[in-house]
């Protein structure tokens, strides 16, 4: 999930909020929570992971804000555009989009520059992947001459990039500075990189790398800002423009649009105004919540949630969600705000009054009696993770069997998933020789193993094991005996060959004539490895063959 | 106390002491041939019980040779004759005896100061003098106490004359006996006699039998109406028994079964290894969405693969994420990718069984819980696991609204955690619309997050077949499987320690639900 840090008093300046111990409270309606505050430092976690508008200080203010004061007007009082960016050909493949906006307003100052830079940073990661589907540049207005121009050029093509001292060539840019680095491989690939530049060509920018020393050096001054997102994503570009444009419009600034022009010929003027319509019968909003909220109630709840333009008509409503937001895919989603905007804890709770059956399933049923036999009989239950390694099952235990491997394990401690549950059993023994003897242990546990098709299927395994002194092949036949009489199953053994156990102690189980597990009396080459000191016998069968 | 059964060490050493007027420790042990040990016992229950009295009681003093004695036995000389001997035969300088590593240096210079205050030695360390060429008090010591000791002799303090006895004493420091050179001991020896009470308890004992175990012969023979039961110590510790016994963690989870059976649900089960199909695309989480990413997962190696899902609930999940379907929404709106949806994942949420529960053609009315396995991409510690249980499952019925959902997690707030207290707030979950997240304050945990839950959207159910509506929730156990069996780390959840194993306590009829 996201987080966010803010300044706390700018967060409750743009939110209109005078009581920061509410802060927890009033986050909830947007899936938000208090993470930490230390002094004027502010942590939020944002659990809505397709509200990217809610990443940034101004997002979440304007949450809190239109929760006690009603929808607000983002994005309503913009004139037509006066500039343009032209996109050459060339960015096809490479980095085709762009979105861009003119914000004029009051200078910056500390915190509104911090929270644009951590806005930037947040969404670029996140909605942008590390800036591949999408990248945001901030610049000063003033100087740049437009059009803009959004071309693809040569690697040696030079400028000079901000927090540099020196012009470089682009390929130098990349090698040389630590963005460069960071974000070489999404150009790596390409003959011709993505370049900014305005109608004089003065570099903006190297996108999504580094803006230029100098336009490209935005100060807490600054109060005129020129802003382009460009990116693999239209759709991701454009709303990480517009959500830029609502928050630098929250902060005073008037936006204008700007024009792109593509080189097919399609204009696209940005921030682009989403304005989702979404439309709920009265009667669907009943049936999913329960409650009968009166259609006039509509709009002010609506309201709280930032909708704006809501109508009931016709046993209907319908609202235009705000510019900055996508998420409403269904009017189940327009429900939803309804409903939070209603209180949660306003709601009578019901309890489903329909009749139904409860019932475990056939697997832990089984399991349950089978380890009721084996308590009887003595024996301890032992609970480890799935997760284990080649070096525990293959080397150690000696198992005949590959285990699955994973593709992407953390640590080469658990990177394959258990195919046999006696390798738990013997880690157990080799960590608790302090323990008093003798050890009659079981486990009952999900494996993974292959058909002979190469399909991954998951079996119950019971693994029993037997150490101590005279804990021998016998100690372990009798455990398994008392098992299969106690299920009134036909036990016959097979010997075998098995290169966990000793040569002439180990058989292959067969209860009821199926071949279902392996006992034996473990060999001293797998006890030294994993350090065993007493002798260990034991079996593993497939649960389900003792269901008889 | 009127009791007068007798323990058969004391009857033993009553038996012996009935026989004379008294005895001391050492003539009671020769002749009831009792150990030490068990004698001393013995005698120690008889004078608490008043049966035997003390008459005598004398104190002796052992020499024994300390550290720096066995040293000088076994050299065969003591640093003070050795340095006399060294003069007597022409060594004038403390200087040059030093040279001589028999002994320590220190050891010469002690020893030149000790022979000198004994008047043995005269002059000064570079010119030292013969006083007394027969090594005074020296000499009489080796000869009178070493020789004995070699020779294997014992010797009393008390036996030896004044001045030997005085020079024993100023050798044998009370503490520090490390470094020393003789070692005295101290030794008690008691003279008992038996008294009155003691030849009543006797006379008593010899008339019936004290019977110890109980036999079968002992029964068989009805040699018990004769006899009296010695009387046993009950208040001591019981001896140890290690049982078998069921895992705690599985008590633990047993009860959260049981429970939810007891709620009218019926179990699902389910794989461990997943097409991303049923983990992630049947509950409409789109392919490269951010979203994804919250479930980050474990992939299985090439060539691994689960059953593919039928064509037609393919077909109609694939739809749904590109336009919504016939759900009355427009879905994600991106190219599903066949390819994708069939990797082989572990199981990152417990909702993958609820996903192959709807399109199993579930009951309807219909409640459904699982207690699954789940493996989430984290690294390992206190609070996290390679895999661990989650409790999900859903409720399916026409008629099934938001208000259920509530009474439904109210119902586990008070049944499951034994809420004092519990509330509402609303949540982000990919599959559920309206969502939210359950709140409880628990009695020792305080407030926290006990639990998520929803409707699921239409774009979840339709596809899968199911046309009413879906509770699905959602319950973390690991706090309180940890609370009932009072751990902190949740690693020792699944401890490979079996004598940390044998060490908790396992009282399943006390780890959840409301308070009686």
């Amino acid at each position: 999930m996201p987080k966010i840090e803010a300044s706390l008093s700018d967060l409750l300046r743009l939110a209109l909020i005078d009581d920061p111990e509410s802060l927890a409270e009033r986050l909830e309606p947007l899936k938000a929570e208090l993470d930490g505050m230390d002094g004027d430092t502010v942590k939020i976690e944002l659990n809505d992971t397709n509200r990217p508008d809610l990443w940034t200080v101004e997002g979440v203010a304007r949450g809190l804000r239109c929760w006690e004061h009603g929808a607000g007007r983002n994005l309503e009082s913009m004139p037509g555009p006066t500039r343009e960016i032209l996109v050459h050909k060339g960015l096809e493949g490479v980095r085709p989009f762009i979105a861009s906006f003119v914000g004029r307003g009051p200078a910056l100052g500390e915190k509104g520059l911090a929270a644009l830079v951590g806005a930037q940073e947040k969404l670029c990661a996140t909605m942008g992947r590390e800036r591949r589907t999408a990248a945001v540049g901030f610049y000063r207005l003033k100087g740049i001459e437009f059009p803009v121009h959004y071309r693809a050029v040569p690697p040696g093509t030079s400028f000079r990039a901000l927090g540099t001292d020196r012009e470089m060539t682009l390929e130098e840019v990349l090698a040389n500075t630590e963005a460069g680095m960071k974000y070489a491989g999404l150009l790596k690939d390409f003959e011709a990189w993505p370049f900014l530049v305005d109608d004089r060509g003065t570099p903006l920018s190297f996108p999504p790398v580094l803006n230029s020393e100098g336009t490209g050096r935005v100060a807490p001054e600054d109060g005129d800002l020129f802003c382009e997102v460009t990116g693999t994503d239209l759709h991701t570009v454009q709303l990480l423009a517009t959500i830029l444009a609502c928050d630098l419009e929250d902060r005073g600034a008037s936006i204008e649009p700007v024009r792109v022009l593509y080189p097919g010929g399609n204009a696209v003027v940005t921030p682009v105004i989403h304005a989702d319509t979404l439309t709920a019968g009265l009667g669907s909003i009943t049936e999913i919540t329960g409650l009968s909220i009166p259609g006039s109630d509509l709009p002010g709840l609506l309201g709280k949630m930032d909708y704006r333009r809501v109508t009931v008509d016709g046993g209907k409503v319908t609202a235009v969600m705000p510019p900055y937001r996508r998420d409403g895919i269904h009017p189940r989603d327009l429900v939803e705000d309804i409903t939070i905007a209603y209180g949660l804890n306003r709601i009578e709770p019901l309890l489903p009054g329909d009749y139904t059956l409860g019932r475990a399933s056939a697997d832990s049923m089984l399991a349950s009696s089978v380890k009721l036999l084996l308590v009887g009989a003595g024996c301890e239950e032992i609970i480890r993770p799935v997760l284990t390694s080649a070096q525990k099952i293959t080397e150690q235990t000696l198992t005949p069997e590959k285990p699955v491997s994973i593709l992407n394990p953390m640590t080469a401690e658990y990177s394959v998933v258990g195919n046999t549950v006696l390798p738990c059993l013997l880690e157990v023994e080799s960590v608790s020789g302090h323990a008093a003897f003798p050890h009659r242990l079981f486990t009952v546990g999900e494996v993974l193993v292959r058909t002979p098709e190469n399909r991954l299927q998951t079996r119950w395994d019971l693994g029993v094991a037997t150490a101590g002194a005279g804990m021998d092949f016998g100690s372990a036949h009798s455990l398994l005996g008392l098992l299969a009489h106690g299920r009134g199953l036909e036990l016959k053994l097979a010997a075998c060959d098995d290169s966990r156990f000793i040569p002439g102690r180990c058989a292959r189980v067969f209860l009821e004539g199926i071949d279902s597990g392996v006992v034996g009396e473990f060999h001293p080459q797998v006890l030294t490895a994993w350090g065993i000191p007493v002798p260990v016998s034991g079996f593993e069968v497939n649960l389900e063959a003792l269901r008889g | 106390m009127t009791d007068t059964d007798l323990h058969p060490l004391e009857l033993a050493l009553l038996r012996w002491l009935s026989g004379r007027e008294q005895s001391s420790d050492t003539e009671s042990i020769q002749g009831t041939g009792l150990d030490e040990g068990s004698y001393r016992r013995a005698a120690q229950w008889l004078l608490a019980r008043g049966f035997a009295g003390t008459t005598l009681s004398e104190s002796t003093y052992r020499v024994l040779p300390g550290p720096q004695g066995m040293d000088f036995l076994s050299k065969g000389n003591t640093p003070e004759l050795a340095l006399l001997d060294s003069v007597n035969n022409g060594v004038h300088s403390l200087q040059q005896i030093q040279e001589d590593v028999r002994f320590d240096k220190g050891q010469w210079g002690s020893a030149f100061g000790a022979l000198v205050r004994e008047r043995v030695l005269g002059g000064t360390p570079s010119e030292i003098q013969v006083v007394d060429r027969t090594g005074g008090v020296f000499r009489e010591v080796w000869d009178g106490i070493y020789k004995s000791m070699r020779d294997g002799r014992e010797i009393w303090l008390d036996c030896l004359d004044a001045r030997l006895r005085e020079f024993v004493l100023s050798r044998a420091p009370k503490r520090g006996k490390t470094g020393a050179e003789f070692i005295v001991e101290e030794r008690t020896e008691a003279t008992l006699a038996i008294t009155d009470e003691g030849r009543k308890a006797l006379s008593l004992a010899g008339e019936r039998k004290t019977i110890g175990a109980l036999t079968r012969e002992i029964l068989a023979s009805e040699e018990w109406r004769n006899g009296t039961f010695r009387r046993y110590q009950v208040d001591i510790p019981p001896a140890r028994i290690h049982a078998g016994r069921l895992h705690p963690y599985g008590c633990f989870l047993d009860r959260v079964r049981a429970k939810f059976t007891a709620m009218g649900f019926e179990e699902m089960t389910g794989p461990l290894a997943e097409s991303e199909f049923w983990n992630n695309d049947a509950l409409f989480m789109p392919q490269f969405h951010a979203a994804r990413d919250i479930h980050d997962a474990y992939y299985l190696e090439e060539g691994a693969s689960v059953e593919a899902p039928e064509p037609g609930v393919f077909e109609r999940v694939a739809r749904v994420h590109r336009d919504g379907g016939d759900t009355g929404g427009r879905g994600w709106e991106y190219d599903f990718s066949p390819e994708k949806t069939l990797s082989t994942v572990l199981r990152s949420q417990g909702t993958a069984l609820s996903a192959r529960a709807l399109a199993a053609n579930p009951n309807i009315p219909g409640k459904y819980f699982g207690i699954a396995k789940c493996f989430r991409y984290d690294q390992v510690d206190a609070t996290h696991l390679p895999d661990f249980y989650q409790v999900e499952g859903i409720v399916l019925g026409s008629g099934i609204n938001f208000r259920h959902l509530l009474g439904l997690l109210k119902l586990f707030a008070e049944e499951i955690a034994g809420a004092e207290s519990y509330r509402y707030v609303p949540a982000y979950f990919p599959f559920t619309e309206p969502s939210v997240e359950l709140h409880v304050k628990h009695s020792v945990l305080g407030w926290f997050e006990m639990g998520g839950a929803g409707l699921f959207r239409e774009e979840v159910t339709k596809p899968l077949g199911v046309n009413v509506p879906v509770i699905a929730w959602g319950l973390g156990l690991d706090r309180m499987a940890l609370l009932a069996m009072g751990l902190s780390d949740i690693r020792d959840l699944v401890t490979p320690d079996l004598a940390r194993l044998r060490g908790m306590t396992v009282k399943p009829d006390g780890l959840l639900g409301r308070k009686v």
